[in-house]
């Protein structure tokens, strides 16, 4: 189980992306702030490129294989997790009518009462 | 106006504008000193995103599940704090005044305010319109041995809500929008 | 990260600490979404987490000759935001959230999120001591060990495996009160 809780919770702490506009303004700033030199010549490394062909491929096998075992685990995580938030609104809802309920009682008395009083006159 | 001041004017006007506009989210504390004191506590917090997975799991078939997945529809969130105590008087209306301080902001308009001396209960219920449309509910129930906060965000549609009559027991309102109270107007 | 990848930003790195902006603005291409995540998970909020970032990546800027490798930038980037985060909640009494806006934006969207869970980590988080907090992070939004944690940290290992082992402890506790009520549900 604690693989499990481990697991999701990577899954929710992946990093988001700050909002667009905020990601430029800092871009801009923190470039404004650098002096400019003279480029050097960039290399490219063209050895590089089978072994991230061979790496990207193997990655993605390993992925493929994964993924069959973590959905079924999801499956599983995500239905016990809508479960408790239909229980939760429910008792919410019930609740909330309940207390409603404790106004209507209330209103009701007094308009009985009222009308007791307007009928003696 | 000169052009230069033009903008300076938007800018300076941006903060109370959006001040301005209503926002029926209510801050609503932990009580944890209560919580510990509590016989009985109900902490229920509902996003969007927990509202729409619970959507999901309500059964359309169940008449029950399908009235409370119309009324959930427009909603944004549902927050509950109820504490339920083992004696009388166990916590203080200084406790739950932080909360009614707020729904004294612009935007509130309390709806119903009761007393019973039978069930020693009071009830403040509190809406927030805007564009003749409910967009949040507040409900402060105070007992002697229990309290009850209920803040609900979103388009309310108290017609749904009241057809939920017999389902939870929920009574008929008799609610019209239009005749919303002024501030303090209703008692 | 394949080595390969490594390889180019450690190239970026050296023209960045020559002077090279266009260098300097694939770093904080490549480092910012790790840093707003840790300052907004630590921080709470998105107008402190955007402060924090930028403060973070303007000391950077100072600090580039002192930065041996991408694989080090991380680790500085890390620590400072971190140790800033820590510092500013010691003056605050706790994590805050303000608005529903502010919260969705708080956790990973994709397809597999689960908002009970988030609502559970969330909660947690706000009860965490600022030291736990970053532990939790570094270790799950990171993906740092123990030992990387404790040198990023300055604090001792035991320590570390103690803050997690409790984190964990807790969310186990959160899943177990679900379960409790799923069975409860499944009966009726």
């Amino acid at each position: 189980m604690s693989q499990e809780i481990e697991s999701r919770m990577r899954a929710a702490l992946r990093p988001v992306a700050p909002p667009e506009d905020f990601s430029q303004k800092l871009l801009a700033r923190v470039i404004a702030d650098r002096p400019t030199l003279p480029k050097p010549r960039r290399i490219f490394s063209e050895s590089a490129r089978p072994l991230m062909w061979w790496l990207t491929a193997s990655l993605a096998a390993c992925l493929i294989l994964a993924v069959g075992v973590q959905r079924h685990l999801e499956q599983q995580r995500l239905q016990q997790s809508g479960l408790e938030a239909r229980r939760e609104v429910v008792e919410a809802l019930r609740l909330t009518s309940q207390k409603l309920n404790l106004a209507y009682e209330a209103v009701k008395n007094q308009s009985t009462s009222l009308g007791d009083e307007e009928s003696g006159v | 106006m000169k052009k230069r001041s033009l903008p300076i004017f938007l800018v300076l006007l941006a903060p109370a504008l959006a001040w301005a506009a209503p926002n029926p989210k209510l801050a609503i504390p932990e009580f944890t000193g209560l919580a510990q004191k509590a016989t009985e506590s109900v902490t229920i917090t509902l996003d969007p995103a927990l509202l729409a997975m619970a959507g999901r799991f309500l059964d359309g078939n169940d008449p029950q599940d399908a009235a409370t997945q119309e009324i959930i529809k427009g909603l944004r969130g549902i927050y509950v704090r109820s504490f339920t105590f083992d004696k009388d008087s166990a916590y203080q209306q200084a406790d739950i005044d932080a909360v009614r301080a707020q729904l004294a902001a612009p935007g509130w308009n309390r709806l119903v305010e009761t007393h019973s001396r039978k069930t020693r209960a009071n009830v403040d219920i509190y809406i927030m319109v805007d564009n003749n449309q409910a967009i949040g509910l507040a409900l402060i129930a105070s007992e002697p041995r229990q309290f009850t906060i209920v803040n609900i965000i979103g388009a309310i549609d108290l017609d749904k809500l009241h057809k939920l009559e017999g389902q939870f027991g929920v009574p008929k309102l008799d609610i019209d929008l239009s005749k919303t109270p002024a501030p303090g107007a209703q008692k | 990260m394949s080595d390969g990848s490594l390889d180019l930003l450690d190239d970026e790195l050296a023209k960045a600490r020559s002077g090279e902006r266009t260098a300097l603005a694939v770093l904080v291409q490549a480092h910012q979404r790790a840093v707003y995540s840790l300052a907004l998970r630590m921080l709470g909020t998105r107008d402190l987490a955007e402060d924090l970032t930028q403060d973070v990546f303007m000391q950077l800027n100072g600090n580039l000759g002192t930065i041996e490798s991408n694989k080090h930038l991380g680790f500085w980037l890390r620590r400072v935001t971190t140790n800033r985060a820590i510092d500013q909640l010691r003056r605050r009494s706790r994590l805050q959230m303000t608005s529903l806006e502010d919260e969705q934006a708080f956790f990973s969207t994709e397809d597999d999120a689960d908002p009970m869970l988030q609502r559970h980590l969330r909660e947690l988080l706000a009860d965490l001591s600022p030291p736990a907090r970053a532990v939790l992070l570094l270790r799950y939004q990171e993906d740092l060990d123990p030992a990387d944690i404790a040198q990023t940290l300055d604090m001792p290992i035991n320590t570390v495996k103690s803050h997690l082992k409790r984190s964990l402890e807790s969310m186990r506790e959160k899943s177990v009160g679900m379960q409790s009520a799923r069975c409860e549900d499944s009966s009726t």
